[in-house]
């Protein structure tokens, strides 16, 4: 808590250049309060379920995304961290935070990932563009969003009009 | 004036009100003073209220560093003009957003307070977590508002209040200077009665009836009152009047009597002169012409005779004397009695310098009456003590003023002969007399003058004394 507090702090005075993974690490976090996941098909939705925040490609969190989440709960839902190499190894995931290192699979990667109630994040370049529901933009000192609603919609994720309310939305580019 | 003087009127109606203003004011506080209480209460709900419905606008701004869209949600506060300030601050307690955007940073708290909403230096202000519902705490919410709202309601209701209360008093006034009435009008008929009875002693007023409570009650009992003095009067002016005619007739009477009684003395005395003077004059002319001619036995016999009818001549001139007081006319001066009284003295002394007799005459005494009859019952009186002292070791006689039956007396007071009080009340009569001639001379008409004189100048005379120690006779003017 106290690392996301200096986050923001620093990020609001400016004192420094307040490291860009923290703050994002900290926006990872706080999508989850502003996303609803759709219940799995089947089953009745298991509300302890922990909430999986994934990281596919390099990690540039460092220490920031682990102190960000231990200990934190969404409702009765633990945080877990998990790291993937290939898509193919994702299984339950909530978050995703696809690393700019993939940027030249992304398509793929989102093809793949179409249609799974998945919320993607980024701060690869045009990611909302190409179908990523979040993506995380740098500018000057401040971190911008930019949403692509119609790829989450698809996804079946809802998500909050206080989130769309702070970001920009983007319409991917028709072909 | 005291409360205790003032009209009964005054004071019903000044209670009415006083109760009836009481009890409005009473009411009037304690509205107010719910109202006042309910106000803030409500304001401060509502402002809570809002704050919440803030609070969930901003929680993303926060979460995600949105200063923009933060003043974007705080301006909407545009709405109320009451609110003076509002502020979000992150997680670590620090300034994020104000609204107004450009107000100076002093204007509102540094870091946030504990959650909650107080009043305090004339405004309402308080924080408010921001957070996602379930979600961690995402940052404080600060906003104050002023109580201009308040004031202005109750500044409304204030005057509202006010003129109803002036209303009410007004009413108030009015129907109890009506009502009071009921209590105080027959009070006021029976003080205006009471007051034509004492002010013109008029017994023939009544009081006009008053129904049967207690004022009631108080009138025929004030009625049955005047009834029994009207009719005592009537009783006692009766009594007066036969009375008065009873007297008149008396003194009638009287006075028929005594001018009777003073004619027939003037007239007997008179008719009585003539003869005696005879007496006298042949026995003078026996005694000078033919005295060679009688022996001792008739000389003697002649003296006596004369003698007699000397005596008889001076009773007779008594009487005359008496009568003539009786009807001589009166003239009231301011009389010197004690220098009558030394006058009277030393002619006594004078007339007898052989006897030493001791006077007591008290300096400066007074009396209004008619100086020469006044002259001669002082001398009848003083004549007899000094008469009577004849034969006393020590005479002394005494002139004074005393304290006598609730009233001032003149006094005579000899230390002589005296008299046995068993014989006092035929001291003042005419010829009665309580010694003998051998003993003591006197024709015993003097104290029926004295008692005449005084009587003519409505006193009254008396007299208390011991057999061979003295007498006092006492009289009033």
């Amino acid at each position: 808590m106290a690392l996301l507090t200096a986050l923001l702090a620093s990020l609001l005075l400016q004192t420094g250049p307040a490291p860009e993974y923290q703050v994002k690490a900290v926006f990872l976090f706080n999508f989850a309060q502003f996303v609803d996941w759709p219940p799995p098909a089947g089953a009745v939705a298991d509300t302890a379920a922990p909430l999986v925040i994934g990281i596919l490609g390099d990690d540039p969190f460092g220490p920031f995304l682990d102190a960000t989440v231990r200990g934190e709960r969404r409702g009765a839902r633990p945080f877990v961290l998990r790291r993937y190499e290939n898509v193919a190894d994702i299984e339950a995931c909530d978050i995703l935070f696809i690393s700019r290192s993939e940027a030249k699979r992304m398509p793929a990667i989102l093809a793949s990932l179409k249609n799974r109630p998945i919320l993607t994040v980024s701060d690869a370049d045009r990611f909302a563009e190409r179908g990523g529901m979040i993506r995380l933009v740098t500018d000057r000192q401040r971190i911008r969003l930019e949403i692509n609603l119609e790829a989450a919609q698809a996804a079946r994720l809802t998500l909050s009009s206080k989130l769309l309310s702070v970001a920009a939305i983007v319409t991917p580019r028709r072909r | 004036m005291p409360l205790r003087d003032r009209p009964i009127q005054q004071k019903l109606t000044a209670i009415l009100l006083l109760i009836s203003g009481l009890v409005l004011l009473l009411t009037a506080t304690a509205f107010a003073g719910y109202q006042y209480w309910s106000m803030r209460r409500t304001m401060r709900d509502m402002l809570a209220v809002r704050g919440r419905v803030m609070a969930a606008n901003s929680t993303a701004a926060l979460a995600f560093a949105d200063v923009t869209h933060a003043r974007e949600v705080l301006s909407a506060l545009r709405a109320d003009p009451h609110v003076l300030a509002a502020a979000l601050y992150d997680q670590d307690g620090r300034l994020f957003a104000t609204y107004p955007a450009d107000l100076p940073v002093t204007a509102v708290p540094a870091t946030p307070g504990p959650d909650g909403y107080a009043f305090a230096r004339g405004r309402l202000a308080g924080f408010q977590a921001v957070a996602e519902a379930h979600g961690p705490r995402l940052g404080t919410l600060y906003t104050a508002s002023d109580l201009d709202a308040i004031y202005d309601t109750f500044r409304l209701s204030g005057m509202i209040g006010a003129a109803v209360l002036a209303v009410s008093l007004l009413t108030a006034y009015f129907l109890s200077a009506a009502l009071q009435r009921a209590i105080s009008a027959p009070i006021l008929a029976l003080a205006d009665t009471a007051r034509a009875v004492s002010g013109r002693r008029d017994y023939s007023v009544r009081a006009p009836p008053a129904g049967r409570d207690e004022v009631g009650v108080l009138t025929d009992a004030f009625n049955q009152m005047i009834e029994e003095l009207q009719r005592h009067a009537t009783e006692l002016e009766q009594r007066v009047a036969e009375r008065t005619r009873e007297l008149e007739a008396r003194a009638a009477e009287l006075l028929a009597a005594n001018t009777e009684l003073d004619a027939f003395a003037y007239s007997v005395s008179h008719d009585l002169r003539a003869p005696l003077r005879s007496i006298d004059g042949f026995s003078q002319v026996l005694l000078e012409d033919y005295a060679e001619r009688l022996d001792d036995a008739g000389r003697d016999a002649l003296n006596r005779v004369r003698a007699a009818s000397q005596r008889m001549g001076t009773l007779i001139d008594d009487l005359l004397k008496l009568a003539r007081i009786s009807r001589a006319e009166m003239r009231t001066e301011l009389v010197d009695v004690s220098a009558m009284a030394r006058d009277i003295a030393t002619e006594l002394q004078r007339a007898a310098p052989e006897r030493q007799v001791e006077f007591a005459i008290s300096p400066g005494l007074k009396a209004r009456g008619d100086a020469p009859l006044l002259r001669v019952a002082l001398e009848n009186l003083l004549r007899n003590s000094w008469k009577y002292t004849g034969k006393a070791a020590r005479p002394r006689i005494e002139v004074g003023l005393v304290e006598a039956n609730g009233g001032r007396a003149f006094m005579v007071r000899d230390n002589g002969a005296g008299f046995d009080m068993q014989y006092a009340n035929k001291l003042f009569g005419v010829f009665q007399r309580l010694h003998s001639a051998d003993e003591f001379e006197g024709t015993g008409v003097g104290l029926a003058t004295v008692y005449r004189i005084i009587s003519r100048h409505g006193g009254r005379i008396w007299a208390e004394g011991a057999v061979d120690q003295g007498a006092t006779f006492y009289f009033t003017l």
